[in-house]
């Protein structure tokens, strides 16, 4: 397959609770992350996330390029790659996959071509609380042959764990966004660990 | 921008604070001083101080300082109940107060009556054409509607008359580069380090954004003052490390080698790292190696 136009995407439970967490800790600004995993068959198996950065420099290539070479590096032994990246706007409302994003995300399709960028849907993730959904609260995008990035059907993505919504919201009433850490936060202080190891133990 | 020890200070009263250890007060002075952004502990603490009457009379004047305070918090995690009361309290202790009626102006901003905020400050500016914190909000407002070159409208206008503000600097530079205007974004760092020349942090990202830039000439120059940040920060500062070894690698890259390049100061960057990694991040050593190793510096 040459496009990402037939897969489907299959999220794991932590990745995806990484990347809403990350989000919701840096409520004032942006913030992305990458996704890792692997081509099994025609599914994409997203196993984990890092998030890499909240700082209003996400356009900026430095960090970006570490953190994207550091993440290869360590996942590669582990036979993962990276499969997607995820971005959160800076305002609540705006649901438009900026130039940034696009970029990075073109960056990350050069490398695997059946990449899918996610975006979050703020709306979407504080209607979960009245309304349980199962679906991720996510926009999904790939790359089709027309070389732009097309808004896929919300039942191209689903979470490998029906309940994950769930787990999410049990999270976020415990406010355990405060245990994440990000490239941005190591960049800060190298012992603060962006695998994020500990943080669903 | 927070120093280290103001950073390890706030965490600790911060923590003191929803422990129920008190200094309440302390916390909500400090981050008032450092001028941060921490409206849902401000909302949640200011509020518990003010309920509390034997607390609050004990603040004595510094009692109103508060109430401003717990008000933008509360209009910042949108209260808008709590900060209309706010308001309220302030506008009968302070009438006809100009510093109140930016609070309901920002009130109105918060509300969504953008058309009717704009009215407000626009009065109030009639008044008070040097307000800097009005014209700010112009440009909160133009940020908040999404109106991205409008607020770099406002907040160029708002240079021209206050030219030492740095952080309306900073702003303007990090929505250039939000938009990926990065000459632009180059333009405000050289007017910070002009102004503030020994701020690290305006060398750094100086750099970043020439290295985003590209081409020989910007990248000979983001080295040089990453190397100038390693200077002021006494050789702690990861980032402007790590930029100096992937300037080099990108310099290497472009001039294949032909460059007799100072590969010496690049070496001292990657073995500032390891030995960095080894002692603070040691279960993340192995990694740094091999990314230094892709970057084809050690």
């Amino acid at each position: 397959m040459s496009n990402g136009g037939e897969c489907r995407y299959v999220i794991g439970q932590n990745a995806y609770i990484k990347l809403i967490l990350h989000a919701l800790k840096h409520k004032t600004s942006a913030v992305n992350g990458v996704l890792l995993g692997r081509l099994s068959g025609d599914i994409v198996e997203i196993t984990d996330s890092v998030p890499l950065f909240h700082s209003s420099q996400i356009g900026l290539l430095p960090p970006l390029e570490i953190a994207l070479i550091m993440i290869e590096e360590y996942y590669s032994s582990q036979g993962l790659s990276i499969v997607g990246y995820f971005h959160a706007n800076e305002r609540f409302d705006d649901l438009e996959l900026g130039t940034v994003a696009k970029n990075i995300a073109d960056h990350v399709y050069r490398y695997f071509p059946q990449a899918a960028v996610l975006l979050l849907d703020n709306k979407k993730l504080g209607a979960l609380r009245n309304k349980k959904d199962k679906a991720p609260v996510l926009q999904i995008y790939t790359r089709d042959s027309s070389k732009s990035w097309k808004q896929a059907e919300a039942d191209r993505m689903t979470t490998k764990e029906p309940s994950a919504n769930i787990v999410l919201l049990d999270y976020t009433s415990s406010e355990k966004w405060n245990d994440i850490v990000d490239f941005d936060d190591h960049l800060d202080d190298i012992s603060k660990d962006w695998l994020n190891s500990e943080l669903f133990k | 921008m927070v120093s280290k020890t103001e950073e390890s200070q706030l965490q600790q009263l911060e923590n003191q604070v929803e422990n129920g250890g008190g200094g309440a007060w302390e916390y909500l002075s400090l981050v008032r001083k450092l001028k941060l952004r921490r409206s849902d502990k401000v909302l949640k603490h200011g509020l518990t101080l003010l309920n509390d009457s034997k607390q609050r009379s004990a603040l004595g004047a510094d009692e109103w300082t508060l109430y401003e305070q717990v008000a933008i918090a509360a209009l910042d995690c949108q209260s808008l109940d709590v900060a209309k009361d706010c308001i309220k309290v302030l506008q009968k202790k302070f009438q006809d107060s100009k510093r109140v009626g930016r609070l309901e102006a920002m009130l109105l901003e918060a509300k969504g009556s953008w058309a009717e905020a704009e009215k407000a400050y626009s009065s109030l500016l009639e008044d008070n054409p040097l307000d800097q914190v009005i014209s700010m909000r112009r440009v909160a407002m133009a940020k908040a509607r999404g109106d991205i070159l409008g607020a770099i409208d406002w907040l160029n206008k708002y240079l021209e008359i206050f030219m030492a503000d740095h952080d309306a600097w900073r702003e303007l530079a990090e929505i250039y580069v939000s938009l990926q205007m990065y000459k632009q974004a180059a333009f405000c760092y050289e007017e910070l380090i002009l102004c503030q020349p020994m701020i690290p942090l305006h060398h750094l990202a100086y750099a970043d954004v020439l290295y985003t830039i590209g081409g020989l000439e910007n990248l000979q120059t983001a080295k040089k003052y990453y190397a100038s940040t390693i200077e002021l920060t006494g050789g702690k500062n990861i980032r402007a490390l790590f930029g100096l070894c992937l300037c080099s690698s990108a310099i290497g890259q472009v001039t294949k080698g032909r460059n007799s390049e100072d590969k010496e100061i690049s070496g001292l960057a990657a073995a500032a790292l390891e030995k960095d990694y080894k002692k603070n991040s040691p279960d993340k050593a192995s990694v740094l190696g091999s990314t230094l190793k892709a970057l084809k510096l050690n």
